[in-house]
């Protein structure tokens, strides 16, 4: 049984083992997908900036979690991708690793501060943006259609980890508000 | 993902400005073009994107510029129906630093002139 509660010390999370297997995997895939690209001089990574823009990711589920800055201007992107993408990767990752940390592995109830629920949610998200791209939701009206996939359809397994990581972040942000 | 209308619009407009001014009086020019750079306002816009929850937008929306709830629930509206919203403005720098802000929460945001 899945539970989310507010009580006075914090957000009390109950999951079953086989959530938590399935989502301390999908957090350590996106975790993965955030390593960043080696710099192009091994010294960069020691003065903690790059001298040259790293290329926007080639897997658009890693694009779509580090996404553009400047829509038509191609130059301002590069720059602030230069200054800004590896703190972006670092932030996300660090994320993960509060999930990593506190979920309760096997199944089982922890309670959480309100910055590890925040950890949580922005994790979560990262999950299904990855999750949505592979999806190919491309508008709005492809990610409605998902709820109503027929049982053969290939999709359906991973479109039904989606809408389920949906319903449990809005469970969260509900407990939030 | 829908694009365009009144922002970028509004883009060009700023960027005609200086044309006009140079035509008018030669020497007023780089002032103008100073001015662009330190004073001119931008802002950070959130597009609208399939993946995140109307209910988290709102969330984002108030944590990170401590919006009151309906003024989020009616910015996270206008993300949802009219394709995007301008959640805030100000010095490029502080943009830069909102966008980094909503990437972090997953949010589709892009800096513009304002």
């Amino acid at each position: 049984m899945n539970r989310i509660k507010r009580i006075r010390s914090g957000v009390e999370i109950t999951l079953d083992g086989d959530v938590t297997s399935l989502l301390a995997q999908l957090v350590s895939h996106v975790d993965a997908v955030l390593e960043p690209p080696p710099a192009a001089d091994p010294l960069e990574t020691v003065v903690g900036l790059r001298g040259q823009a790293p290329p926007v990711p080639d897997d658009p589920a890693e694009a779509r979690l580090l996404p553009e800055a400047y829509r038509d201007d191609d130059e301002a992107a590069a720059e602030f991708r230069r200054r800004a993408s590896d703190d972006l990767r670092s932030t996300k990752r660090d994320a993960a690793q509060v999930v990593l940390t506190t979920i309760p592995t096997g199944g089982g109830r922890v309670v959480l501060t309100e910055g590890q629920v925040d950890a949580w949610l922005r994790t979560l998200t990262d999950v299904r943006l990855v999750l949505g791209t592979h999806l190919d939701l491309t508008d709005d009206e492809a990610a409605d259609e998902l709820e109503y996939l027929a049982g053969t359809d290939p999709r359906r397994p991973m479109a039904d980890t989606y809408l389920f990581l949906g319903h449990l972040q809005e469970s969260l942000v509900q407990v939030l508000l | 993902m829908r694009v365009v209308g009144a922002l970028e619009d509004n883009a060009r407009m700023t960027t005609i400005a200086p044309d006009r001014v140079a035509e008018t009086g030669g020497d007023t020019r780089r002032e103008v073009d100073e001015d662009e750079d330190t004073d001119q306002v931008w802002v950070t816009v959130v597009w609208n994107d399939p993946v995140n929850l109307m209910v988290y937008v709102t969330y984002v929306l108030q944590k990170l510029f401590g919006y009151d709830r309906e003024k989020a629930h009616a910015l996270m509206l206008d993300v949802h129906y009219k394709g995007r919203a301008a959640v805030s403005s100000g010095s490029r720098d502080e943009m830069e630093r909102d966008v980094t802000r909503l990437h972090a929460y997953g949010l589709w945001a892009t800096i513009s002139r304002g």
